[in-house]
């Protein structure tokens, strides 16, 4: 095979992608992912971060609910340092129907998920931030799950297993022979650069731009554009999941993620135009806060850090003649069945929690049109970081004293915090402060994890997602890009980027600490700088 | 209430800007690389340990409390209190014997006081010192406060009547200090609060403030203290006497310490404590008379201590000084003198502690002053031992310049 | 406390405020929440467009050396910007060419210095730029503390060792007629600058870094010190926290240390900043000043208050406390006629007074002119 043929094409950098790819990898394909952007850039990214039970599921989706706990359990074990298992409360408040407990302790119990009834003066205990007057609390195995991290991670291991990604890569058009998909035409978006590639597959993971991608080969997947806004808020308030104990609703589940909390979601349909460009209203923020507020007082008067949406990739149903697939969430279309276009498959719908077994759906798809018998491993074989178990063990194992920045490595990198051990004491110097980051881990993540922008970076290690939101790492990191990559100008461009990035979450909640910090930034980038 | 009006944190750690202002006034980090800085230990740290308690760092302990990071902070971050209170919240190593004896300021002041002279004797000779040294890393080379023979309270006891005789009346919360080691700092604030026509009452019975307990994780004990004289304070608050002091830590701690490190609430009593040196400021400034020797000559350099830069009182200390005719007063800068109550004596600190004090010491000696003036106990000892100074409270330098028809 | 005049807020306005005022012999207090925006000072002041001599005056008298010299300094990464009225740690050119050769020199495992950037910068102006990293074994116990590789831990260093760092630097220098050193010097002594200066062969040019600012701590530190040389009373690490305002004159003010012991005066001064320095507060309903509750200028709507764009010009950097053609604040749209409000607190409400560090100065004496005023009584 020459260097640009493969036996299977995935395009879409996201979680299905890069789980499609380390699927198809660890069963011996020779794989491709193309992403036009960088990793978890689009609904990867930006949710929750909920390790979900199922729980939330249980009572209106149970299929949905029973995988959720099932890629739960797996996920714990195959991706130990991409998850926090913090368990979860579903919290009844006095206006809430607390009959509605028993109905949904039931369907858990019928999905298989533990779902325990405390005592509310338990939940108090185990859960201080919860608001104190709650009628009713339900203890479920819900967590958190970084997912920056754990595409990163799948990605890593597509690549120890011979896979090959192409970043900031546009598919520009299909390479096609008739009613078969032989690759793709593509450009380079920094470089300029077009490269054809070949195989007898391609699997179309591009989210919610999988709509685009279908379109590019002459197949309509009708998609379904909503958006979920949500905020972050500064630091940890919660240590559990924290769900309202009702039918899923807005703004109504608070996740506990790395030194933040999250509460989400809204869901409102948007047009396919808006996609790349999602933004979140004065009016979705105060519904989220508003609501937030119910379960968890203390929000109202905790310091926001950011405000961002994404776009859940769902297939509308009226447009699926097949029509299989939807109650499940997870669509595999095999279009040679579904429209006569041969090598092409589309894995969509499902979520971040079920992205394994949709990359298992994917490649058993990619196997049968290769006629390949290998069984998925995916399930038991741990993701690279995720093999010795807690970050505390391997911190010490690889440190005997961690430092700090050390401990937060391990903790972002499992085992492969290794890689950073050092000799040369000046790999120790911090690049970001709010997040212990150092600045052998930001070199790290531009030589092994493909890291060759700020965003890419803040993807990758954290910099830049803590309280100044990258008003001192950022110039420090560009730096040691610029270092990297030898173009200082494309560097000044990707400082000017990573800061807008940064304002553009920043200003719609704009007031208090969050508005101290953003002008003090102003001042330092515009007038001590002179960018 | 409308959401978001305001935030909240605790010890306000959300309100750092990051803008390291607290590391570039921090006295440690300028001679120990192994402490990580207040910024990294306290308001960056916080989110980290509030994730997971494993990444509480032990390096936390070469914080001094001085609490200069706050006093520097713009935002109104409560840097030390945020570095104590993880200290004392997940540092779970058992606190050294060495650590329990140099807290337990009370106790050993009961037990050494009334065998002054053996002692002082014994803690001045060179073997008890290598053997403190050995047994306890106590540094050999610290020289340790002499204890009085008579307690200050004995001798208050003896002259409670007369002090009946003034209408107007304080309390006076003295401290370990003077009770057991200096009474002659109380009879001086005794001397003067007479000779402006206040009598002095004594707590129904006070305990150790605890700084020193805080300051070496002793949760528990501090506690028990805390309560004991929040109770005793207010029962004279209730008789509606002011408490006045004569330390500053004991002052910082008695306000601000008890709620924010202990969560003992003392909203009933804070606000009637008070150093003397501002209730004798407020008295002259409103007009009150004393009858200063004509002759008192003195060339005075006021040390403000860490902890009275933090009540932000030092003003009253420095203006009091500057009203006694006589006194040629210097201003030495604001610096720490590396002591910190039971820290400079802990062996491992020596060095440190006399690094983080020398270039007040080194200001000393060019002022070459009769006297440096300063509110702290342990400053004082720090000072002394380390330029053969002799260190003075301003009250008892006030006393010294007053006539009164006692003497 | 008595005073003529408390001023509320200790930065470079609080700070020229007192100064001036102390001179004229008006006894004033100053509360300062901590350290302040001189920490951050990029050593030029914005919007001086001319030097009058009771400035520079003002500065040398606190042993503060400034120059005048309308034309560009070189700023941290490689561009070139505007600036008139600096300290003497600031190079200024007529335009942005200021020599062939240049010798960046920093510091191994130093981040807050950007070298490569000025060098591409300088390389765009037909500059040759040669890189060097000094490994000074006395930086060795700071780079021990990964987070403490800053720039004030340096310079306190520096401040022992600058002479080994001339003597390397006249190792390294070959044909450059350039030295480009990050501003770690000086921090308590400014003619450690000179004489660096005058012990390398070429010119030294000293940029900034990341903050806190070198040459910003030491104008602090040495206006700070003046003021209280001249007898004023600088009350570090206090905030207000209220005032006793009534017939439309502020009688005392309430602060956090002092309790119940009011600090009163004739006139006060209102200088604590803007956003970041705390002098105006924001929630998601309103701008506002917290001491006194005076009138801020603003957009009604949260929307208003932001440009999208980070680059572009943010409205609510213009907002500020309303005042009359005097400096006197306005409540409810009527003078309080002994509070004025100086420095960054008055936004861009008052654009004939400039900007930044010109709008602090000029403020600064104006206000203290109008409380010089001799009054008709």
């Amino acid at each position: 095979m020459s260097n640009n043929e493969f036996d299977v094409i995935i395009i879409g950098g996201g979680i299905t992608g890069a789980g499609t790819q380390r699927d198809c990898a660890m069963r011996g394909l020779k794989t491709l992912l193309i992403e036009r952007s960088d990793i978890a850039t689009g609904a990867t990214g930006r949710n929750h971060g909920l390790l979900h039970s199922g729980a939330r599921y249980a009572v209106n989706d149970p299929e949905s609910a029973e995988e959720c706990i099932k890629e739960n359990m797996i996920l714990r074990r195959i991706a130990s340092h991409c998850v926090d298992p913090t368990d979860g409360l579903f919290i009844s408040l006095p206006e809430d129907d607390l009959s509605y407990q028993q109905t949904f302790v039931d369907a858990c119990r019928k999905a298989g998920i533990s779902a325990e009834v405390i005592d509310p003066e338990l939940a108090k205990r185990l859960e201080p931030s919860v608001n104190p007057e709650l009628t009713g609390a339900v203890r479920v195995p819900d967590g958190s799950v970084d997912p920056f991290r754990l595409c990163a991670a799948n990605m890593l291991d597509a690549k120890l297993h011979g896979g090959q990604v192409r970043l900031h890569t546009t598919v520009t058009g299909f390479i096609c022979e008739g009613d078969t998909i032989r690759g793709v035409h593509t450009r380079n978006l920094v470089t300029g650069e077009e490269s054809d590639f070949y195989a007898p597959v391609t699997v179309n993971a591009g989210g919610i731009w999988g709509h685009d991608i279908a379109a590019l080969a002459g197949v309509n997947v009708g998609m379904f554009p909503a958006k979920g806004a949500l905020l972050v808020f500064a630091h940890r308030v919660n240590n559990m999941v924290i769900n309202r104990c009702r039918k899923p609703s807005n703004a109504d589940i608070l996740v506990p993620g790395d030194t933040v909390c999250i509460i989400g979601t809204t869901s409102t349909r948007i047009p396919f135009e808006e996609c790349d460009s999602v933004a979140v209203t004065p009016d979705e923020v105060n519904l989220l806060i508003t609501e937030g507020a119910k379960m968890t007082p203390s929000l109202s008067a905790t310091r926001i850090l950011r405000a961002y949406a994404g776009v859940r990739p769902l297939v509308s149903s009226d447009d699926d003649p097949s029509g299989r697939n939807i109650s499940r969430g997870i669509v595999c279309l095999d279009h040679e069945e579904r429209d006569g276009l041969k090598g092409f498959i589309t894995i969509t719908g499902g979520k971040l929690m079920t992205y394994r077994l949709m990359a298992e759906i994917a490649t058993d798809a990619v196997c049968r049109k290769l006629n390949i018998d290998k069984t998925c491993e995916t399930a038991t074989t741990a993701l690279p970081g995720s093999e010795e178990g807690s970050y505390e063990a391997v911190a010490q194992k690889i440190w005997e004293k961690p430092s700090m920045a050390q401990k937060a490595a391990a903790a972002r990198m499992g085992s492969r915090a290794n890689r950073i051990k050092t000799r040369d004491r000046l790999d120790e110097a911090l690049i970001c402060e709010c997040e212990e980051v150092s600045s052998g881990e930001v070199k790290n993540a531009i030589e092994r994890l493909d890291a060759s922008t700020l965003t890419d970076l803040r993807r990758r290690t954290r910099i830049g997602m803590g309280t100044c939101q990258g008003e001192f790492c950022a110039c420090r990191a560009a730096g040691l890009l610029a270092k990297a990559h030898g173009c200082i100008e494309k560097e000044r461009a990707d400082l000017a980027d990573f800061l807008q990035e940064r304002w553009k979450g920043n200003f719609p909640i704009g007031w208090g600490d969050t508005l101290r910090e953003a002008e003090y930034t102003q001042w330092v980038y515009k007038h001590v700088l002179g960018i | 209430m409308k959401l978001q009006e305001y935030t909240l944190s605790t010890h306000n750690f959300e309100e750092c800007m990051k803008r390291t202002v607290c590391t570039a006034y921090c006295p440690v980090l300028q001679v120990n690389p192994l402490y990580p800085g207040p910024k990294q230990a306290g308001p960056d740290g916080e989110r980290l340990r509030l994730k997971d308690p494993f990444f509480f760092n032990y390096a936390l302990k070469y914080c001094l409390n001085c609490k200069r990071c706050e006093v520097a902070c713009p935002s109104g971050v409560k840097v030390a209190d945020l570095i104590q209170a993880a200290r004392i919240k997940y540092d779970k190593s058992p606190v050294k014997w060495r650590d329990r004896l140099l807290a337990s300021t009370d106790f050993m002041g009961s037990l050494a006081h009334p065998v002054a002279p053996v002692a002082n004797a014994i803690t001045g000779l060179g073997i008890t010192r290598s053997m403190m040294d050995a047994m306890f890393k106590i540094d050999h080379r610290r020289v340790f406060p002499k204890y009085s023979q008579r307690s200050f309270e004995g001798w208050m006891g003896h002259h409670e009547k007369e002090q009946t005789v003034f209408q107007e009346q304080v309390a006076y919360f003295h401290g370990c200090y003077v009770n057991y080691n200096y009474p002659r700092l109380g009879k001086d604030l005794v001397k003067v609060l007479n000779a402006l026509g206040v009598g002095v009452q004594l707590l129904e019975k006070e305990k150790c403030c605890g700084v020193a307990m805080i300051n070496n994780r002793m949760k528990v004990e501090a506690t028990r203290n805390a309560t004991h004289n929040v109770a005793a304070l207010s029962k004279a608050v209730d008789k509606g006497l002011m408490i006045l002091t004569t330390s500053s830590s004991c002052t910082l701690t008695l306000r601000d310490e008890y709620p924010a490190l202990l969560g003992v609430d003392n909203s009933g009593v804070r606000d009637f404590i008070m150093m003397a040196s501002r209730f004798i400021f407020e008295r002259l400034e409103n007009g009150a008379q004393l009858n200063f020797k004509p002759d008192f000559k003195k060339k005075v350099a006021y040390h403000t201590p860490c902890h009275m830069e933090k009540l932000g009182w030092g003003v009253f200390s420095e203006k009091l000084l500057r009203m006694i005719p006589g006194v040629e007063f210097t201003m030495l800068d604001s610096a720490c003198c590396g002591i910190a109550g039971t820290y400079g004596f802990k062996r491992e600190n020596y060095e440190a502690s006399q690094a983080i004090g020398e270039p007040l010491f080194a200001q000393i000696r060019t002022v070459n002053p009769d006297v440096v003036a300063c509110d702290c106990e342990t400053c004082k000892w720090q000072i002394e031992m380390s330029t053969g100074y002799t260190v003075m409270n301003p009250i008892s330098i006030l006393a010294e310049a007053i006539e009164t028809n006692k003497d | 406390m008595k005073f003529n005049t408390v001023i509320i807020g200790g930065g470079l306005a609080g700070l020229v405020a007192g100064i001036s005022l102390q001179k004229a012999g008006n006894s004033t207090a100053i509360i300062s929440t901590g350290q302040n925006a001189l920490h951050f000072f990029s050593g030029s002041f914005e919007s001086m467009e001319e030097a009058p001599k009771r400035v520079t005056d003002l500065f040398t008298e606190a042993g503060i050396a400034l120059h005048y010299n309308p034309g560009v300094r070189l700023m941290p990464m490689g561009t070139f910007k505007k600036a008139v009225l600096s300290l003497e740690d600031i190079s200024l050119f007529p335009e942005p060419k200021i020599g062939h050769k240049a010798l960046i020199v920093s510091l191994t495992g130093y981040h807050d210095f950007f070298c490569d950037f000025l060098a591409e910068g300088l390389e765009k102006q037909g500059m040759q730029c040669r890189i060097k990293l000094l490994n000074l074994p006395e930086l060795e116990q700071i780079e021990k503390s990964p987070s403490e590789m800053r720039s004030v831990q340096i310079a306190r260093t520096m401040d022992r060792i600058w002479e080994n760092v001339v003597r390397e630097i006249r190792i390294l220098l070959r044909d450059e007629d350039t030295v480009i050193l990050p501003q770690v010097f000086g921090l308590n002594d400014a003619s450690v600058l000179s004489r660096i200066r005058q012990g390398i062969p070429a010119q030294v040019i000293f940029t900034g870094t990341l903050p806190p600012s070198v040459p910003g701590i030491r104008t602090q530190m040495l206006l700070k010190r003046r003021y209280e040389l001249l007898g004023g009373t600088y009350l570090m690490g206090d905030e207000a926290t209220g005032a006793h305002v009534y017939d439309g004159i502020v009688h005392s003010v309430v602060t956090h240390n002092l309790g119940n012991h009011f600090l009163e005066a004739g006139n006060f001064i209102l200088s604590t900043g803007a956003y970041f320095s705390k002098g105006l507060r924001s929630n998601p309903f309103e701008i506002s000043e917290p001491v006194f509750g005076l009138d801020v200028e603003q957009a009604p709507d949260r929307s208003d208050w932001y440009n999208p764009e980070f680059m572009r010009e943010q409205p609510y950097m213009k907002y500020g406390v309303a005042t009359d053609s005097s400096l006197h604040t306005l409540r409810g749209g009527e003078p309080i006629k002994n509070l004025y409000a100086i420095g960054s607190i008055l936004g861009e409400t008052r654009p004939e007074l400039g900007s930044g560090g010109g709008l602090a100065i000029r403020s600064a004496l104006a206000a203290a002119d109008e409380i010089l005023k001799p009054t008709a009584e």
